[in-house]
């Protein structure tokens, strides 16, 4: 009989009480925003640019097809590989800006739009699990198609040449340079998202911020000479700490990587912190 | 009887703005009715008892959890309807109730099974599909009911659960109210501006005024308020003279012209009959008035407003 004609009846389960409380809001976030209009061409982009590499890397492996000879010597260490592939011409950044503003951008400000706030709050969830929830949402895609890809080159290159084919240092820099880049985006994504309930603002605010700060650097460094000024530029943030973690300069080029790491970090905390005080203050 | 909410001494303040003034008050099980002027402090009351607000002082339990630091223990076993338009976009009723029954910590499976039920006990079987977002106003307070009962509260806050409703849907809501009332398991507090809804629904009245709770007492006594004296009244003549006359009463007039006058306790009311006929108007009905919710509120604003 329908419950209608019954009338209202308990459920007989139990509710849990998981450590993981913003599980749900990962799961449903991650379905969410791979349904999304256009979900699978901002995939493409990552996917295309891996592609690129791994085919450099079979052919690395294959002396008769390396007609892109060029290309090839400059990926033939692995250190190198790993540079180019995470720090290319600032591709990846790109993708990975945009990646965030797709999947990150609307996930706090929709939520503000729609007063959701609320509904997750009469839950037994606290709002800093509210916030995990969204952030590793934005996380999720980021290190999947940043870090994923790179553990696929490095399961490639190892089944082309037989053995392990990476050192500690280079290993250690797969993983340490996209989880940085990934929580900086994802910060800076969600730390805006959380500002204002026009989504569209949000990402254009995401998108003129890595813009601007790549042009102020290059502008001011054109005027004063004087490489402090990249400090400024996101991207090139990005590759001087690739450059440190995967130790393709040294000298001082090592210091400016370690504070351009230190910079993304900064930024990082910073950001969280703004998130901190705005979540706290989101009234429900 | 068991207590399902003790509040001792609760204070909130909005900055320099009282909101809640000392407020001590149990709640046993039932059906409560908790009625206020706009501004009165419902809503930060009923956000104290969730655990949304932190009160400056005073300590409580619910349901047998501190309010002060359960509050995540509290929310597993209250559903609460808010006021306000609060969906998710871009979910179908079935997925938004499931996601609500799972973030409550029902397992997947269950949730979206349970989710199918109370749509259905809903009444949105049909539109259970439906993005929410393209819900009408009365489909949204039904879903918001939904939503708050996926995971099988032990108590129920609905904060003006019959908003935006035509008659026929604020009727159905009723009903499905007071059909989760009558299975006795589930305590029920309701916020709202319609009173009868109020009066039709619960069992427990709760007045506030000012931050305070200015009366609380059981449904049946207060619609049997020895301390109201109320005379309907049907006249003929000259009724604006009659009324200025009466002017220090209230009076009001319903939609079949029928004159409620409230008088005193210690006011003789034969002694209208000499106004009536001071000013030339006619008596044609006379009689003691039912007292209304209505009438125990504005009394209990009133007496509360004076002091």
């Amino acid at each position: 009989m329908p419950i209608r004609e019954k009338g209202y009846y308990h459920w007989e389960g139990e509710l849990k009480t998981s450590y993981v409380k913003w599980l749900p809001i990962f799961l449903t976030g991650i379905k969410g925003v791979y349904k999304k209009r256009f979900s699978k061409l901002v995939c493409s982009f990552f996917l295309s640019y891996s592609s690129i590499f791994l085919f450099l890397v079979f052919l690395s492996s294959h002396p008769a097809g390396s007609f892109l000879k060029k290309a090839i010597a400059a990926i033939q260490t692995d250190k190198m590989l790993f540079y180019y592939y995470y720090t290319y011409e600032s591709f990846l950044l790109f993708f990975m800006v945009i990646m965030s503003i797709f999947a990150g951008a609307e996930l706090i400000s929709g939520d503000l739009k729609f007063k959701s706030f609320t509904l997750y709050l009469s839950r037994p969830l606290g709002r800093f699990d509210y916030v995990k929830g969204k952030f590793s949402i934005v996380l999720f895609y980021l290190l999947s198609l940043t870090l994923g890809p790179a553990i696929v080159l490095i399961v490639f290159k190892m089944i082309f040449t037989g053995s392990f084919p990476v050192s500690v240092r280079v290993f250690l820099g797969v993983i340490i340079f996209p989880i940085l880049i990934s929580l900086f985006l994802a910060s800076l994504s969600i730390m805006l998202s959380s500002l204002s309930a026009n989504a569209r603002l949000v990402k254009v605010i995401i998108f003129i911020f890595y813009v601007m700060s790549n042009v102020i650097a290059r502008m001011f460094y054109d005027i004063f000479k004087s490489r402090s000024f990249l400090y400024i530029s996101i991207s090139e943030n990005a590759k001087r700490f690739g450059e440190f973690v995967f130790g393709t300069r040294s000298g001082g080029f090592y210091t400016e990587g370690l504070i351009s790491g230190s910079i993304l970090l900064g930024l990082t905390l910073i950001f969280f912190a703004i998130l901190a005080i705005r979540i706290k203050r989101v009234e429900v | 009887m068991e207590k399902i909410i003790e509040l001792k001494d609760i204070v909130f303040n909005y900055g320099n703005l009282r909101a809640i003034d000392h407020i001590n008050l149990e709640i046993h099980k039932g059906i409560y009715g908790l009625l206020g002027p706009n501004g009165a402090g419902k809503t930060t009351l009923m956000k104290i008892i969730l655990g949304f607000l932190t009160p400056a002082s005073g300590n409580g339990k619910v349901l047998e959890h501190d309010i002060r630091d359960a509050h995540i223990e509290v929310r597993k076993k209250i559903g609460y309807l808010p006021e306000t338009d609060c969906l998710i976009p871009g979910m179908d009723g079935v997925t938004l109730a499931a996601y609500l029954g799972e973030l409550s910590g029902m397992p997947k499976q269950e949730a979206i099974k349970r989710a199918h039920e109370v749509l259905y006990y809903v009444g949105l079987e049909e539109s259970r599909y439906r993005k929410v977002e393209t819900y009408s106003a009365g489909m949204k307070q039904r879903m918001k009911l939904a939503a708050a009962l996926v995971h099988d509260p032990e108590l129920l806050f609905l904060d003006e659960p019959t908003s935006g409703m035509d008659p026929q849907a604020r009727k159905e809501m009723l009903e499905l109210i007071n059909d989760i009332a009558s299975k006795g398991t589930m305590n029920i507090i309701i916020s709202s501006h319609i009173l009868a809804d109020v009066e039709n629904t619960c069992n427990h009245v709760l007045i506030m005024n000012k931050g305070k709770i200015i009366s609380h007492q059981e449904m049946s006594s207060a619609l049997n308020q020895e301390t109201l004296n109320i005379i309907e009244l049907k006249l003929r003549g000259n009724i604006a003279g009659f009324k200025e006359k009466l002017s220090a009463f209230r009076i009001e007039q319903d939609d079949k012209g029928i004159y409620r006058v409230h008088l005193p306790m210690d006011f003789p009311s034969q002694s209208l009959f000499k106004t009536a006929y001071e000013t030339h108007v006619q008596i044609r009905h006379f009689r003691k008035s039912k007292v209304t919710l209505e009438d125990a509120f504005v009394t209990a604003i009133g007496e509360s407003n004076a002091h």
